[in-house]
């Protein structure tokens, strides 16, 4: 019996603390560290935030580079796809495709993104309003816990926490972490967002909650309250956050709102520069 | 020769460029748009498997960073990622310490005590000591898929191990 629980002090003892040839640190300390950096973070301390958001602006710009890859493959897959369902080229035109292809699809990516742009100008009048700035989304990693964005734009530009983020006028969600050069915007979906929203011809109540899930919901309803298909919901402002009549999306049956942008195909996005009353999250 | 080593060197720091990829770039391992409950803890397969199999080629020194650096993407409060990486670690060398001969099934019930430590670590300080709200039902949907698709990867891993870097477990 004692044999046994020696042997587990033994075993235990040895996982925690063993170093190896390329273990040059024990676990131990690791944890350590591990939490004293994690209770440093939590607890905010003016050095740390500092240090912080100068990882994170560094952080972020490798991961978009990194990420440069997986955002091409789904175009260079398009691109095959219609190359082998053109039946009556001939063998010289496929030949010219297959030297232009690389180019072809590089073009392709770079139109896309130049229509994006225009469509955000054109909708936004970003030239004739200052106090918004356009935003590219550097990061856009789907995680199962927390639905948000990086963009490209930070304290910088005069960003701070909690400033609404729109696209093509459509409300996308909020700044929840700025750096100097990148932001990170919590989208509508995620499970932390709150918005007083209002909606129908009675001027409606609610707060549209996020679930982690693709589609927010409507809480907070007065009691009875009958959902209605197609209905137009609005931020109502009274967080003093967002402007009063932001459209948000289209109310279901379920009490689900279908957002006008879908959270997973945002490539532009602006943000509203407008001071909140109140710093949210 | 010297190309031969190179080679050899490059395939054994395959596990680690992996891990360090997946907590760096944009690539998800949750796949709610074909499957809404759908996601995996992919990073932690990788730590404790090449913990079990091969601990040399899987330092903690560069687990704890991995951890550093998603926290930093996912938007977790730093060091969060890094912890539930090493209690995986920890439970994987002490498996590795008191077994001498592992097969699927033995990894799979030790990486399932290993993800519930992890995973319970993880919730406790971010319901504790964050502003971060996470829905559990997620965090026990990630818990089972990860659980659930381990054997594959460890299939797929100890083909990668046999192919590229050699039988010998550690």
């Amino acid at each position: 019996m004692s044999v046994s629980r020696e042997d587990f002090s033994i075993a235990f003892r040895s996982a925690l603390l063993q170093r190896g040839a390329s273990q040059k640190f024990s676990i131990l300390s690791l944890i350590i560290v591990a939490l004293v950096v994690f209770f440093l973070d939590v607890y905010g301390f003016a050095v740390v935030k500092t240090t912080r958001s100068f990882i994170n602006d560094l952080v972020y710009r490798v991961t978009y580079l990194t990420s440069v890859p997986t955002r091409l493959f789904p175009g260079i897959n398009k691109g095959i796809a219609n190359h082998f369902n053109l039946k009556n080229e001939n063998e010289e035109l496929r030949k010219v495709i297959e030297r232009y292809k690389a180019l072809d699809l590089n073009l392709e990516y770079i139109s896309n993104e130049n229509k994006n742009l225009k469509k955000v100008l054109d909708t936004e009048n970003v030239e004739s309003v200052t106090n918004i700035v356009l935003a590219k989304v550097l990061v856009d990693r789907n995680s199962p816990f927390l639905k948000s964005i990086i963009i490209n734009k930070g304290s910088k530009e005069g960003i701070i926490k909690g400033m609404p983020v729109t696209q093509n006028k459509y409300l996308v969600g909020r700044i929840v972490e700025t750096n100097f050069l990148s932001s990170r915007v919590l989208l509508l979906n995620d499970l932390n967002s709150r918005i007083p929203v209002t909606f129908d011809e009675k001027s409606t109540q609610a707060i549209l909650t996020g679930g982690g899930t693709r589609k927010p919901t409507l809480a907070y309803l007065p009691e009875d309250y009958e959902f209605k298909e197609n209905i137009t919901v609005f931020a109502s402002g009274k967080d003093g956050i967002f402007n009063a009549g932001t459209p948000i999306g289209k109310t279901r049956n379920n009490g689900e709102v279908e957002l006008f942008v879908d959270p997973n195909q945002l490539s532009f996005v602006t943000v509203n520069l407008i001071k909140p009353t109140k710093e949210i999250f | 020769m010297a190309k031969k080593n190179i080679i050899n060197k490059l395939f054994a720091a395959g596990p680690l460029i992996l891990l360090y990829y997946l907590s760096i770039s944009e690539v998800d391992t949750n796949l709610e748009k074909l499957f809404d409950i759908f996601s995996i803890n992919l990073q932690i397969i990788i730590i404790y498997f090449w913990i079990i199999k091969r601990p040399s080629l899987m330092g903690t020194g560069h687990i704890f960073f991995a951890g550093l650096i998603n926290d930093v993407v996912m938007g977790f409060p730093l060091g969060i990622s890094s912890l539930s990486y090493l209690v995986v670690c920890f439970v994987g060398n002490y498996v590795r310490n008191k077994s001498v001969n592992t097969t699927i099934a033995s990894d799979w019930f030790t990486f399932f005590i290993a993800l519930l430590f992890a995973n319970l670590l993880f919730v406790y300080l971010l319901n504790n000591f964050s502003e971060v709200i996470i829905s559990y039902a997620k965090i026990g949907y990630n818990t089972f898929f990860t659980l659930f698709l381990f054997p594959v990867f460890w299939f797929l891993f100890h083909l990668y191990q046999i192919s590229f870097i050699g039988s010998q477990d550690a």
